[in-house]
């Protein structure tokens, strides 16, 4: 038995309706969409970032839409997280169910007694082909969920697969989707479904919440109630309309929508190329409910335009990351670390002014005698520019210097900041740092720190 | 500090400062040096010792990475040649060397020449992409030159009130000086108004308010001053150099001790160019000063930091009008970086010349009346670097 300890969220600050994506789409009905310089790594980072990270022995990465194809993503999150080296770390790949998949593996791991405390994180920021967007359902967001052998607030009774052969996605060939559902939501999602409900073991009324997170899930009820369930125990995907699907990630935020609506037993279904099936249970609702404050906090995208621009800045085409020929520094983020990634300062021993940057002596009182401190990641706007000719995808850039609560001081670029008119930073702005992508690099892309208004 | 013995300036040159697409940059070395030798009635086989201010080879034509392209265009061979990078204090700094070296009697002549040659480059192939695709991969990202100094002036506004149009109003008056440089790069006059018009570059300096890339040289011979040909030259003194290193290149963005209302640097050069020259009173004993004017905004901080008065009430002096040519102390009557342009390594041997053409009386329609001693300052590196020379007639 394994307990959820602890979760966190992220979606991009950034939302596109429906109806901006084409002119018959819906008004209301919206996409969490990145800005350009976040990607799976740097949503994957914000949801874990609170969770805490002393005693978890295990990291598992789901993801569809993957960045790097030459090492694991797991391995590289943990790395920026600053988990203890070398811990397990895998990638769960290829299907939208990989989400679940690794928390089925976690919660197995956990029950074998071998590992303790596993961080789940499922990270989607799928782009669909330009002009068919509405057409096929996409979403950006992570979710990170802490699964411990200790007493969390909610518990995973059972956890069970039954796989299938059959995949259920949109295929692309060339310019054309080929997507027949009529044979895969019959010989799989029902079959496979079906099969799912009859390692069922416990009785059908005691659940007062079903998820069922499939791209056919509206299909579902007439089986459903075959294996003996009610139409009012479903839950609806209430998060579909106000993020998109989320791929790997939506099966989580369904279940944690559920636990913070207070659900007290919880089955989740989730299909798509086999079925993965848990019961869960509610002992504690969690206080905050970061699901729904990051559900209705967001800015709309005003047009189709910004939209493109968002993607890729002008490579739409590309899939991942495109060459350029800059410094991609893989020695200097690994040597300097600490600093870059950990936010670790120099603390005068003499005078208690606090660095960022290494120095053999104190500039103020002249002493050489450092302690290391670890700095916070929010501050006060300390002086401003914009820069209107630093190449970016929303010009200008906003430079801003930044003094650290608790001391330090940093100068990093402001980011989210699509429209300079919604744009109200001046000096004495509160701002809290964010890590996103500071140069694209075929080899390793910098990650770094940027300033968000509070 | 011990005495520091006078050096004389003997030979002055300096070439039209612009885009010289038709002059390369062995072309420039030549047009100033001639110049300047000329000027000093000397031979090419006279000079001793050369120091070279470039500051960017790599984002110029790749010259001017070793003492060696001095060498090359004037045939001048088989004496010591340096070359000198150190930001926009480079060509300061090569003089600064030349004299220590004359006091030193390392030789009897020398030269300091700066060239630099920025425009023989595609669009957007320039300092901009310097900053973009060099330098640390994550410190500063996000900055362009005229950023690094625009965030100066947030604070400046926020904390002693000056207003944009004062920002302006510098640059309104150096392109007014500058439309009687016959050398300038931009030698027409504008209104505050239509600095403040044109294309904003980093809050809140606009594309007029920065000053130009170009293509530029300039030369001076120098001698010990009890070495001067009185019946030969027309002589001008050093009296005082100060150079100083006040911060780094990323430090002054991380560090918590900066409040970014001054340049320490320019404090510092100042006070040891002051203490040699003998000068307590700068602004009633200096007559005109050559201020690295790379940004408007950098103009208004240099006034406080030179001592012309007290911290806050730069814009005085230019609301004022008393550092207009015919004011209490003109400033960049040459036009400054902001009408001449900015070819980095030359600058600072471009305005000893400057001043060095208002001591002898030499500068034509802008010439300061009565001009005894002058300043030249210049910032690099951003705010990192500075120089001050004081100069008498």
């Amino acid at each position: 038995m394994s307990y959820i300890k602890s979760y966190g969220i992220a979606f991009p600050q950034f939302r596109i309706e429906d109806c901006v994506l084409h002119p018959k789409g819906r008004k209301g009905v919206m996409k969490a969409v990145c800005y350009p310089d976040e990607d799976i790594i740097t949503l994957a980072f914000e949801s874990a970032n609170k969770i805490p990270k002393e005693s978890i022995d295990g990291i598992f990465f789901a993801t569809a839409t993957p960045v790097f194809h030459n090492r694991y993503h797991a391995s590289f999150i943990a790395d920026r997280l600053n988990l203890s080296p070398g811990i397990l770390a895998l990638d769960f790949t290829m299907s939208s169910r990989s989400g679940t998949d690794a928390l089925l593996l976690a919660n197995e791991l956990i029950n074998s007694g071998k590992y303790m405390n596993i961080l789940v994180i499922a990270s989607d920021a799928h782009y669909p082909e330009i002009g068919r967007e509405t057409s096929t359902p996409f979403g950006h967001g992570a979710c990170s969920v802490l699964l411990s052998n200790e007493k969390g607030f909610a518990e995973i009774s059972s956890s069970n697969t039954v796989s299938s052969s059959f995949a259920e996605e949109f295929i692309y060939k060339g310019e054309y989707i080929q997507f027949d559902p009529r044979f895969s939501r019959d010989a799989g999602f029902k079959t496979n479904l079906v099969a799912a409900l009859k390692t069922l073991d416990s009785s059908r009324s005691s659940f007062d919440s079903v998820i069922v997170n499939s791209l056919y899930s509206r299909m579902a009820g007439p089986f459903f109630a075959k294996a003996g369930f009610e139409e009012r125990q479903f839950s609806n995907d209430v998060i579909i309309n106000k993020t998109g699907n989320t791929g790997t990630a939506h099966a989580l935020f369904l279940l944690l929508n559920d636990l913070e609506l207070e659900k007290k037993e919880i089955l989740l279904a989730d299909y798509t190329n086999g079925t993965n099936l848990f019961k869960i249970k509610n002992n504690l609702p969690p206080e905050h409910k970061p699901l729904q404050e990051q559900i209705n906090n967001y800015d709309l995208v005003r047009s189709y335009q910004d939209y493109l621009i968002m993607r890729k800045a002008g490579d739409f085409n590309s899939p991942g990351y495109h060459t350029k020929e800059m410094f991609s520094s893989e020695m200097m983020q690994e040597r300097e670390k600490e600093s870059l990634l950990y936010l670790k300062g120099l603390k005068c021993e003499s005078c208690g002014t606090i660095y960022y940057l290494k120095s053999a002596q104190c500039k103020k009182c002249k002493r050489t005698t450092f302690s290391e401190v670890q700095l916070k990641d929010t501050g006060t706007v300390y002086a401003i520019t914009n820069e209107h000719y630093f190449p970016a995808s929303f010009p200008p850039i906003s430079m801003v210097v930044v003094d650290l609560d608790g001391g330090g001081r940093m100068t990093v670029q402001q980011t989210d900041t699509m429209y300079p008119d919604k744009n109200e930073i001046k000096i004495g702005s509160k701002v809290k740092l964010v890590l996103r992508k500071m140069i694209e690099n075929d080899a390793k892309p910098n990650y770094f720190w940027k300033a968000k208004q509070l | 500090m011990r005495k520091q013995a006078d050096i004389a300036i003997i030979g002055i040159g300096v070439t039209k400062f612009g885009e010289l697409f038709h002059q390369s940059y062995d072309d420039l070395v030549r047009d100033a040096a001639m110049q300047a030798i000329t000027d000093a009635q000397i031979s090419i086989d006279d000079i001793e010792a050369a120091w070279l201010s470039t500051a960017f080879p790599e984002i110029g034509v790749f010259k001017g990475r070793s003492g060696m392209d001095l060498c090359e265009p004037l045939s001048l061979y088989n004496i010591p040649v340096t070359r000198v990078s150190n930001y926009c204090a480079s060509g300061a700094d090569a003089i600064r060397n030349a004299a220590n070296a004359l006091r030193a009697g390392e030789c009897d002549v020398a030269m300091a020449l700066g060239v630099e040659k920025l425009r023989d480059r595609q669009p957007q192939d320039s300092i901009v992409k310097m900053m973009v695709e060099y330098g640390h991969p994550f410190l500063q990202k996000g900055f362009t030159a005229a950023g690094t100094f625009a965030i100066y002036a947030s604070r400046i506004m926020h904390e002693y009130g000056v207003k944009r149009e004062d920002i302006s109003a510098i640059s309104a008056k150096n392109h007014y000086h500058g439309s009687l440089n016959k050398k300038a790069h931009h030698q027409k006059c504008c209104t505050i108004d239509e600095v403040m018009a044109s294309p904003m570059v980093a809050d809140p300096l606009t594309v007029m308010d920065s000053c130009a890339t170009t293509d530029g040289a300039a030369c001076v011979i120098m001698v010990r001053a009890e070495d001067v040909d009185k019946h030969k030259h027309n002589p001008v003194l050093i009296k005082g150099i100060g150079l100083s290193i006040a911060t780094g290149w990323d430090m002054p963005f991380f560090d918590p001790n900066h409040d970014f209302l001054s340049f320490q640097a320019t404090r510092n050069a100042a006070k040891t160019a002051y203490l040699q020259a003998g000068i307590t009173k700068p602004i009633d004993e200096i007559d005109l000063i050559e201020v690295h004017d790379c940004f408007s905004i950098v103009e208004l901080l240099t006034y406080e930091d030179l001592g012309l008065c007290k911290q806050g009430e730069a814009k005085d002096l230019i609301r004022g009008k008393e550092t207009q040519l015919g004011g209490k102390i003109p400033v960049n009557v040459s036009g400054g970086l902001l009408s001449c342009g900015h070819p980095v390594g030359a600058t600072g041997i471009r305005m000893v010349v400057e001043v060095a053409n208002h001591l002898r009386g030499t500068a034509g329609d802008r010439q300061v009346k009565n001009a005894k001693r002058g300043l030249t300052h210049n910032i690099g590196g951003p705010g990192a670097i500075a120089s001050v020379i004081i100069l008498e007639k």
